[in-house]
């Protein structure tokens, strides 16, 4: 007589495999961590996704204009500049995904990074432009996500970033 | 998730393929030099990448990869005779030399020249570490001879087996890189096998369930680091190489020999799991060897005759549900190729990828997966050839260690990472 295992992992018995849905869509924040991350984000949030939303925190990655301090205000927002509350994002998040670029400031990872930790909220850093960075520009932002992400992905082209996110369902 | 078209084209390697045409870039292990023991022995019957071929060696101690089939009526040349110089069909007595070329019809007048019109398609086949390579591609694009360490350092210093898997390459291959499940699937082994237990990695391993993960590319494929708690601070890292498009090598355990895979497609439901162990700087020891022998580690038991292993689909792999409720083993399968192996099958013969959910550990299979679909469409529009052709790209190894913090591994562990001549593993 077959064995179990045997009999069910034939071709004719993968077509019963239940076709229901057996997950719901995951909510995932995409932010921008500086300016050159910020059009990668922007052509991202542009493709039709299931609960993906695009935000950017290049304005912390700026040095504050002449004279001013900087300001936690507005540091975070949408791709149409308006001002977004980082706890509230991350308390609606699945999985928060920041965008940087080898060789740029990536401070902003710190920030989110602590209120991922103290939400529980999964991280994902992913650096981008690692063909043309140094290999000194690429370590200081890693090393900058290092510690606030829990899964860190150097990647050489942007593209990778629609497949990650279509690969987790977005 | 990967679409259906997406999961096609990656898990479809049969001849004129766009999957296909990318294996048939390298050089791949067809059999183990020891399954042609001597001139004139018995040939072998041979599939890969879904192609019917037959291996022998003549007299002359000269290896051919041929078509299985006889051109003359399409009887199998694995029951043709092994004689001077050639492989004879038993049916008519056509005869081929391990080009392929047929070189006597005797029905025909040898004056004809008729056997000169009659050519099998062959492949090359040599022998290198143990190993008989074949590159089944153009021959105009033949790349030098594989350079990976294990088939490079002296015979006595590394062990090589191969087993039948029955499902597609892809998900097997997607295991070696998948490091999330060596706290689970495996915990019952780290501390147990000969061949990994006595590692202060493995108390690292068991402490932290928790990994973070770090996928870097590679020249050739991909770095998978996983970073667990250490002591004073410290980060415990496993480095994993993935060299496209299917040779893993496992992070080293204390100075245990290191190991690691090809998944090598015989056609899209099956795949041979090609398993090394290996020591840079110094021979195996006896009882290493027995160990391997014996299907400890990354090897396995078999099927006698065959390279089946021994627990299979058919006697569900000898599961062991009294030792799984014990803690003995996490799945109740013994032995961890196939504790993957057993999870792999199950899957079906090839897994659809569409009602998968990867969480974000799973990057380094996500990436594996975008650069094989990168690779694949650049050969197919471009004609560029693939990552891991150049022997620079296999002039690689896998590295454990302990490093501050604040120290990436992909430069703290560069020289580690690199084939050095004489030199160590660097291991914890």
């Amino acid at each position: 007589m077959r064995s179990e295992s045997a009999r069910v992992t034939t071709r004719a018995e993968a077509r019963y495999r239940i076709e229901a849905p057996n997950s719901q869509p995951r909510a995932v924040k995409v932010i921008a961590l500086d300016a050159a991350s910020e059009p990668v984000v922007k052509r991202l949030a542009q493709l039709p996704w299931n609960r993906a939303s695009f935000l950017t925190a290049s304005a912390f990655a700026c040095p504050p204009a002449d004279g001013q301090a900087f300001s936690m205000t507005g540091w975070l927002s949408d791709l149409a500049g308006r001002t977004k509350d980082l706890v509230d994002e991350i308390a609606s998040a699945d999985l928060v995904v920041m965008i940087a670029t080898a060789g740029e400031n990536a401070r902003a990872g710190s920030l989110i990074g602590d209120a991922c930790a103290a939400r529980r909220v999964m991280t994902t850093g992913l650096v981008l432009g690692t063909a043309a960075a140094s290999e000194a520009a690429l370590s200081q932002t890693l090393g900058q996500l290092r510690p606030h992400s829990m899964m860190l992905v150097a990647a050489g082209d942007e593209d990778y970033i629609e497949d990650m996110l279509v690969a987790l369902r977005a | 998730m990967l679409r259906k078209e997406q999961n096609d084209l990656l898990t479809q390697t049969g001849p004129g393929t766009p999957m296909g045409q990318l294996f048939r870039c390298y050089w791949v292990p067809a059999l183990l030099a020891d399954e042609l023991p001597e001139n004139e022995c018995p040939p072998v019957r041979v599939k890969l990448l879904a192609e019917r071929l037959l291996a022998f060696r003549d007299s002359e101690g000269r290896y051919g990869l041929i078509d299985e089939f006889c051109a003359h009526r399409g009887v199998s040349l694995w029951f043709g005779r092994n004689e001077e110089s050639g492989l004879r069909c038993p049916y008519h007595g056509w005869k081929y030399d391990v080009t392929g070329q047929c070189i006597e019809v005797p029905s025909e007048p040898e004056e004809s020249g008729f056997c000169r019109k009659i050519k099998l398609k062959s492949y090359p086949l040599v022998e290198r570490g143990g190993v008989l390579w074949t590159y089944m591609g153009p021959p105009e694009k033949q790349p030098p001879l594989p350079e990976w360490e294990f088939a490079t350092v002296p015979a006595d210093h590394s062990f090589i087996s191969k087993r039948l898997q029955e499902c597609n390459w892809l998900q097997a291959m997607e295991g070696g890189i998948d490091s999330s499940h060596v706290s689970f699937l495996h915990r019952g082994e780290l501390n147990r096998d000969p061949l990994f237990k006595g590692s202060k990695g493995n108390q690292y391993n068991l402490t932290d369930a928790k990994p973070y993960f770090e996928v870097v590319e590679s020249a050739g494929g991909l770095l998978v680091g996983a970073r667990r708690n250490a002591e004073n601070g410290k980060y415990y890292w496993r480095i994993t190489q993935w060299v496209m498009p299917s040779f893993t090598m496992i992070p080293p355990r204390a100075d245990h020999p290191v190991h690691g895979h090809f998944w090598i497609p015989i056609d899209d439901e099956n795949c041979w799991a090609w398993s090394f162990d290996y020591c840079a700087t110094k021979p195996l020891t006896t009882e290493q060897l027995q160990a391997m022998h014996d299907g400890k580690g990354v090897h396995v038991k078999y099927v006698p005759g065959t390279f089946r292993p021994l627990a299979n689909k058919d006697n569900d792999y000898l599961v062991d549900r009294a030792a799984q409720k014990a803690g003995k083993t996490f799945s109740g399968v013994e032995g961890i190729s196939m504790q993957d192996a057993s999870l792999q099958e199950s899957m079906g013969p090839v897994v659809d990828r569409s009602k998968e959910n990867l969480v974000s550990t799973d990057n380094g299979i996500i990436m594996a997966r975008h650069r094989l679909l990168r690779a694949v469409k650049a050969l197919t529009e471009k004609g560029i050839m693939p990552p891991g052709v150049d022997p620079a790209h296999q002039r690689v190894r896998s590295a454990s260690m302990v490093l501050a913090q604040d120290q990436p591994f992909k430069d703290a562990a560069r020289d580690a990472l690199l084939v050095q001549p004489n030199v160590a593993h660097v291991s914890v």
